[in-house]
């Protein structure tokens, strides 16, 4: 029967005893080296630790005492599995390179899944069972926010105004009946062309958006991409799915770098939000249908868009690192829906 | 007992005593004895560790991370070694998972309160002030009191009275910017002055918080001692910033030249107003992590040891700025470059860096200090509140 020469903690001083622990049958024996028993006890009430490629096994006896044992070679290890000593599944795993690829392989693709289709559809869930009231009150403080520092009122005629407000609402009580919106008019600088919703249903047109467009049935397309994202709760999910990825990234990355893990959730959710703005487009498209305007001055404001851009080339910007489709994507969508 | 084991145990007994002896030879007066420090983990070792570990939590959708979370801090402790022996680590995962959830629920608490309403906000912030030096307490109680060495628990003295007078100032500065940020529009320019004294007093803040960590910190029986050095903490602060500001310079004059270039063969910059700040802040994030971490780091940690003793072992580290920025630079690109794969073998190299470049120092053999430390004498009560929250923040 071999035995192991080991070192004994008693564990009331610091104090090292030279040893010898043998495993006899079911049970564990520890002896001086003189041959005097000082423990034996039985294997499953002896908490062993995992056996590590340079690191000593410590047997902790319920004495309180711990028996330090060198075991570099693994002889203890077969001894402590002759006996029966049952192998927990993560040292089982970890303990073959196989296994260990296997392991890895199947991260990769819970990792996949969960990003394309698991914290999505968990984000919709929750978005859904939210109450409403939540949801209100989180876009009534962002719109305080937004209205201390970035927004001034509106400067359009309020005849204009009026109009607009009245055919969105007509329109969105047929494409979205049931659904709270609010239109909001503002203002913010000549360049600012946007218009955007805010989670509870407040969807904000800034005047710089109202010229460029011109047109009603163009600006009328654009409302109906916002109530798109109101209908379908995007801001909501979008925070979401964030906090999903981030949690998701953090487990990935969080001991390295929270940066490395807050740069990935950036890029991870700009996907995300290039799948919301299609669906808005998709949205846009049968809103218009539904009050019989034409998709196309909502097209040619895509186009304005685009040559305004034109004039300010922004350099290279990979598509990846956009939150919005590519707009030659978007224009061939919209452009199919009045051809 | 037959003759072979005899014989063996007879090789082992007499390693042990050569051990001791020379180390007391160096023992004589004058002279320092000098414990042995290694890091034995290894990169591929803990890489496979670290693949179980996630697939197991990926699986239990996050519930296994405690048990991951032990896993590793073994994994780490029973690899570092001082003068022979090793460290161990007795955490229960199920306190860590009670820890966890209420760290959460603070933390979210944190960010999306003020985001609903000011009183909401300001609310938590309260709550956190109230709670967070017990948790910070507990936290570093639990972390001790389940780290062992020659089968002796380290310990921190858990008392109420000094964790607030040491922890409560620094929470109060470190909140103020938030709750200022807040309530801008009612304050006006004032607003600005909590963020102020928070940078005039990040130095003193981590010194407080070092000191309080190291003085309650205890072995067995014996306290950990501390002397204050607030100036030195001040001095490598800024000198760090320093650091990072020469750092700086060069990247940004490449920049300039760049973009001056640029609008030169191709026409006007960027326009995207977005895209200017998010770059900078990437430059300016990654300059802190490589070049003033690993300075501060290294300096503090020779500032805090040199002044930390346990009786008679005096404590030190032979860490040098450079080295660690170093490794760290490799550390951080090889992970990135590699999708994290790299992750274990980075750990594994810093963790043996900072771990062996530790000096721990007497005028007697520790083998022989160590016969003299007893078990510290804790009601039972005591340990019992250790492990029912085991939270880990990384303080």
């Amino acid at each position: 029967m071999p035995a192991f020469p080991a070192v004994r903690f008693d564990g009331r001083s610091a104090g090292a005893v030279p040893v010898v622990l043998r495993v006899d049958g079911a049970r564990v024996v520890v002896e001086t080296p003189e041959g005097a028993v000082l423990e034996r006890e039985p294997l499953e009430r002896v908490a062993v630790s995992e056996p590590l490629a340079h690191a000593p096994r410590l047997v902790a006896l319920s004495s309180g005492a711990t028996v330090e044992v060198p075991d570099a070679r693994g002889d203890f290890e077969q001894e402590l599995r002759r006996a029966g000593r049952r192998v927990p599944l993560a040292v089982r795993l970890q303990a073959r390179w196989p296994a260990v690829v296997a392991a890895l392989a199947t991260v990769v693709a819970l990792l996949g899944l969960a990003y394309f289709k698991g914290v999505p559809i968990a984000a919709r869930w929750l978005a859904l069972l939210l109450p409403p009231r939540l949801e209100a009150r989180m876009g009534d403080q962002v719109m305080a926010a937004l209205d201390t520092y970035y927004l001034g009122p509106s400067h359009l005629q309020p005849a204009r105004r009026a109009r607009l407000a009245d055919r969105f609402t007509r329109a969105a009580l047929t494409a979205a009946p049931g659904v709270t919106s609010r239109l909001e008019f503002r203002s913010a600088g000549a360049n600012a062309v946007n218009a955007f919703a805010l989670p509870g249903g407040t969807i904000v047109l800034l005047d710089g958006l109202v010229e460029l467009a011109g047109e009603d049935d163009a600006i009328l397309g654009v409302l109906g991409h916002e109530l798109g994202h109101v209908v379908h709760k995007h801001t909501t999910r979008q925070v979401l799915q964030s906090a999903g990825l981030g949690s998701l990234a953090s487990l990935l990355w969080g001991d390295f770098s929270g940066v490395a893990a807050s740069a990935s959730v950036a890029i991870g959710t700009l996907r995300y939000s290039r799948d919301f703005e299609r669906e808005a487009d998709e949205f846009a498209i049968a809103f218009l249908r539904a009050q019989s305007i034409s998709a196309r001055p909502f097209y040619g404001f895509f186009v304005a868009v685009q040559a305004r851009e034109a004039r300010r080339p922004r350099g290279y910007f990979p598509d990846f690192l956009s939150g919005h489709p590519p707009t030659q994507e978007r224009l061939a969508h919209l452009r199919r829906a009045f051809e | 007992m037959p003759p072979g084991i005899k014989e063996m145990v007879e090789r082992y007994r007499a390693e042990l005593d050569r051990g001791l002896e020379r180390r007391e030879v160096a023992a004589r007066p004058g002279e320092v004895c000098v414990g042995e420090i290694a890091f034995t983990g290894q990169g591929a070792e803990y890489f496979r560790i670290w693949v179980v570990n996630l697939l197991l939590t990926l699986l239990t959708a996050g519930l296994y991370s405690p048990w991951a979370k032990v896993r590793k801090a073994r994994y780490f402790r029973q690899n570092t070694r001082l003068d022979g022996h090793v460290f161990d680590y007795h955490g229960n995962p199920v306190a860590i998972l009670r820890g966890r959830i209420v760290a959460l629920v603070l933390l979210g608490a944190y960010s999306w309160a003020f985001q609903f309403s000011k009183p909401a906000g300001l609310v938590t912030v309260g709550v956190l002030c109230v709670v967070g030096p017990w948790l910070l307490m507990r936290a570093q109680q639990f972390s001790l009191s389940n780290t062992s060495f020659r089968g002796l628990r380290f310990g921190f003295d858990a008392r109420v009275g000094p964790a607030y007078r040491a922890a409560l100032p620094p929470l109060v500065l470190w909140l103020a910017p938030t709750v200022a940020g807040a309530l801008a529009s009612s304050l006006g320019w004032l607003a600005v002055i909590p963020g102020v004294a928070f940078v005039l007093t990040v130095p003193w803040m981590h010194h407080r918080i070092k000191a309080y960590q190291h003085r309650h910190a205890a072995y067995g029986d014996r306290r950990f001692t501390f002397t204050s050095a607030t100036p030195r903490f001040y001095a490598v602060y800024a000198k760090g910033l320093g650091l990072v500001l020469l750092g700086g310079i060069l990247p940004a004059v490449a920049m300039v030249v760049l973009v001056v270039l640029l609008r030169f063969l191709v026409g006007p910059p960027v326009s995207d107003p977005t895209v200017g700040p998010v770059v900078a802040g990437v430059l300016g994030t990654a300059l802190v992590y490589v070049i003033g971490w690993p300075y501060l780091a290294a300096r503090l940690q020779q500032v805090v040891w040199t002044r930390t003793r346990l009786g008679d072992i005096r404590f030190g580290t032979e860490i040098r700025p450079l080295r660690l920025f170093r490794l760290v630079l490799a550390n951080g690109v090889l992970t990135l470059v590699s999708a994290g794969l790299y992750w274990p073998w980075a750990a594994v190299a810093l963790a043996r860096y900072r771990i062996e470049c530790v000096r721990v120092e007497a005028d007697l053999p520790l083998s022989a200090l160590a016969a003299g430390v007893q078990r510290a004498a804790v009601s039972a009560a005591g340990v019992g509140a250790a492990d029912v929250f085991g939270f880990d923040i990384g303080l």
